[in-house]
């Protein structure tokens, strides 16, 4: 039962992100609003609930089995892109390696080291 | 007997008119997609999220259904993402001492490197010659997929095109992050996540997660921190472009 009460946590959260999202003019999709104000409110708390973190480490494991299904749509559309496919995938493969490497440089430019952050 | 080779031949049909032909056809065909990525050795460019996929694609076109039936069943299951989402609260939570004494560095770095993830792509395919519909569908390239959705439509692109953008982009992000780091002797795993979440959105992420739960909860903080950076930056630029 703590899992469907965790749930119930989950979905409630998620209406109201759902209801700032539309109230207010914030360019973010509900789920995202939702889980800062559950941080949020986990803060304010000082603690988390344990019926939330018993649904979130299924959820979280499922994360890769839920985006799947909005992948398999492209194989049966591609075929529209084809005389653009050369430009297009230099641009994801090529853009993506060098934007890894500019954030891997950037991060380890600025990042003060694992151990130091302990004593701030 | 034929009425009964009549039946059996209509039988696909019948199964996608509720969403649990579809529920199952994605269930199964995930585990066989993690089962046949151990088989493969774990290869970082052939995760079991694409191997899925294909299978999924596979029986789609063999059975006499189209992806419309397929996506229409998966969407009660796909719900979910919006209650998984929030549940990423759990792991950012537990990682706020870290954020909290990182905060400046992610301040200074994040947002350049969001706008570097948009910016290498577009240009690429500017310069190759794309027209404006393939470069709306490419721009939200790193970011997590509703958003990115939303981004794509505003701008005028192919939702079906970006779907597939950011699975080839998720998949470079991956072997990016893995090969890039350990040339650079990069091991902290809070720098390892923020890159994966930052370039890899959820397919990131996710792949962040398997690596240690403190990689995840950056992973989760990068993601969340480039959508909504590039949410409200991108269709300012775009429209001062376009």
């Amino acid at each position: 039962m703590s899992i469907m009460r965790g749930l119930l946590w989950l979905l409630a959260f998620l209406l109201l992100g759902q209801s700032m999202v539309q109230l207010l003019p914030i360019p973010l999709p509900a789920g995202v609003v939702g889980m800062l104000l559950l941080t949020l409110w986990f803060v304010r708390r000082g603690k988390m609930n344990a019926d939330v973190v018993a649904v979130s480490h299924p959820l979280i494991a499922m994360l890769a089995l839920l985006i799947m299904p909005g992948v398999v749509e492209i194989f049966f559309v591609a075929g529209r892109y084809a005389d653009q496919a050369g430009a297009i995938l230099t641009a994801l493969l090529v853009g993506t390696l060098l934007s890894v490497a500019s954030s891997l440089w950037l991060m380890r430019r600025y990042m003060p080291p694992l151990n130091e952050t302990d004593h701030e | 007997m034929s009425e009964l080779i009549r039946d059996f031949a209509r039988l696909p049909q019948t199964w996608f008119e509720t969403p649990i032909a579809a529920i199952a056809l994605t269930l199964a065909a995930y585990f066989v997609g993690v089962r046949l990525f151990k088989l493969m050795r774990h290869p970082s460019w052939f995760p079991p999220v694409v191997i899925a996929a294909l299978l999924i694609a596979a029986v789609i076109a063999l059975l006499p259904i189209g992806v419309e039936d397929y996506n229409r069943g998966a969407a009660w299951l796909t719900l979910l993402l919006g209650p998984a989402t929030v549940a990423l609260a759990v792991p950012l939570y537990q990682q706020l001492p870290q954020i909290r004494a990182l905060w400046r560095p992610i301040l200074m770095t994040l947002p350049l490197s969001a706008t570097l993830a948009a910016c290498y792509a577009l240009l690429i395919a500017w310069a190759m010659g794309a027209p404006p519909e393939v470069l709306a569908s490419l721009a939200p390239k790193s970011v997590t997929s509703p958003i990115a959705l939303s981004l794509t439509e505003e701008l005028g692109g192919s939702t079906a095109l970006l779907m597939g953008a950011l699975m080839v982009t998720g998949i470079t992000a991956i072997f990016g992050v893995e090969w890039l780091s350990r040339w650079l002797k990069i091991r902290d795993p809070r720098l390892i996540g923020l890159a994966l979440g930052i370039n890899g959105h959820a397919l990131g992420t996710v792949r962040a997660f398997e690596i240690s739960h403190q990689a995840g909860a950056f992973a989760s903080l990068g993601m969340s921190l480039t959508g909504a950076f590039t949410a409200v930056v991108l269709p300012v630029v775009w429209h001062l472009f376009v």
